[in-house]
């Protein structure tokens, strides 16, 4: 119980990054976490079937769920490409408007910079 | 106390998210235990993967990992395209002269003052490369590699994979291109040698997954299955193509993010 409480508080911290935090990098990272804590959960989650490892060799029974694990495979690789366009745009935004603050690049966007 | 008014609002939208999630992450309802059950008695021998992640990503779902490497194209294409027009990227092989030079301002910031040279040494200094971290690395690469490519080839037996190897190849070419000397000329850390990697290894994993037709067996099906002495080489093949284009792909992003030259 107490590694999903602790889940939960990985989660709420990155959401908390991506809500209140106005550095645009800060932001990414808080996505980031987010992205992490719920592929650490869908692993918790395959790990409650078994307890060995899904590798078949002589001997091996009672094998943890692979299915959740093979899923979580794609979701870190997709991890990776959001957070490489995310931190791609906001080095484009920095560059057209010199700054990550969030609310700076409002103000210089409805200015016309 | 407008800085108030964005606090409240904060705890406002993280307790809600809480309340909506608090049942998703508490939830304590036995797991379905078929597909394990399943995978357990016949996943070894419908796709002879000892590992059975393996046996997943590239024997049952195999669909899922095509879409995977397309999202993993896709994402390494449009990165590529917004850093090129933002003139980020000094890389091999793209069009920079409309960016401006360094100033000799920011030269002598970039430039660390004590960073010293030895006789004979053919590395470039500055403040974010210090001579430890470029020797460290320089070294360090091509174990990564070889560590890398063990991962991918060794994947249907042990932990790892193509992905997990690709990564771990990506990060031998980041150690690379880290400890590179100026003398020598790294063919593997150049964007252009890179996205070519990528672009033939997708180009064979379509053929590979074309393969199977001609033996009857249906888009990525297996067409090795008849021969019982190598029952994971369908497995093997995937596992080194994902793992030269995920290793390729990842790569080639590090080092444009790397950036700007200082010649």
């Amino acid at each position: 119980m107490i590694e999903r409480i602790l889940l939960l508080g990985m989660f709420l911290i990155g959401f908390w990054g991506i809500v209140s935090r106005k550095n645009l990098i800060k932001k990414i990272f808080g996505l980031n976490i987010i992205n992490n804590s719920v592929v650490i959960l869908f692993v918790l989650e395959g790990s409650r079937a078994g307890s060995s490892a899904p590798i078949m060799e002589q001997g091996i029974s009672n094998i943890v769920d692979p299915v959740p694990q093979a899923l979580m495979l794609t979701a870190i690789v997709i991890g990776v490409c959001i957070s490489a366009l995310a931190l791609a745009l906001a080095f484009r935004l920095y560059k057209a408007t010199g700054t990550y603050n969030i609310q700076e690049i409002k103000r210089k966007v409805h200015n016309g910079f | 106390m407008k800085q108030k008014a964005i606090n409240v609002l904060t705890i406002i939208s993280l307790a809600s998210v809480t309340l909506v999630l608090l049942p998703l992450f508490l939830e304590n309802s036995p797991w379905p235990l078929s597909a394990r059950n399943y995978l357990e008695l016949h996943g070894v021998g419908d796709s002879g993967a000892i590992n059975l992640v393996s046996a997943i990503y590239l024997g049952f779902r195999v669909f899922d990992t095509l879409g995977e490497t397309i999202v993993l194209l896709t994402a390494v294409s449009g990165t590529i395209g917004v850093l090129t027009r933002a003139g980020a990227v000094l890389a091999e092989g793209y069009d920079t002269s409309g960016t401006p030079a360094l100033t000799e301002q920011e030269k002598k910031v970039i430039m660390d003052d004590h960073t010293f040279t030895l006789a004979g040494e053919k590395r470039r200094s500055h403040a974010l490369r210090t001579h430890l971290l470029e020797v460290v690395t320089g070294v360090l690469g091509p174990v990564v590699l070889l560590f890398g490519f063990y991962l991918m080839l060794y994947g249907h037996l042990s932990p790892g994979g193509g992905f997990q190897g690709g990564v771990v190849t990506a990060s031998g070419i980041i150690f690379l291109a880290l400890g590179n000397r100026i003398g020598a000329k790294n063919p593997l850390i150049r964007a252009s040698v890179l996205d070519r990697i990528e672009a033939a290894a997708f180009l064979l994993l379509i053929l590979a997954s074309l393969s199977g037709i001609l033996m009857g067996r249906g888009f990525f099906g297996n067409p090795l299955q008849d021969v019982t002495a190598i029952p994971a080489g369908y497995i093997i093949l995937l596992n080194g193509i994902i793992g030269l284009k995920v290793g390729a792909g990842i790569g080639f992003l590090c080092i444009a993010m790397v950036g700007r030259e200082i010649s």
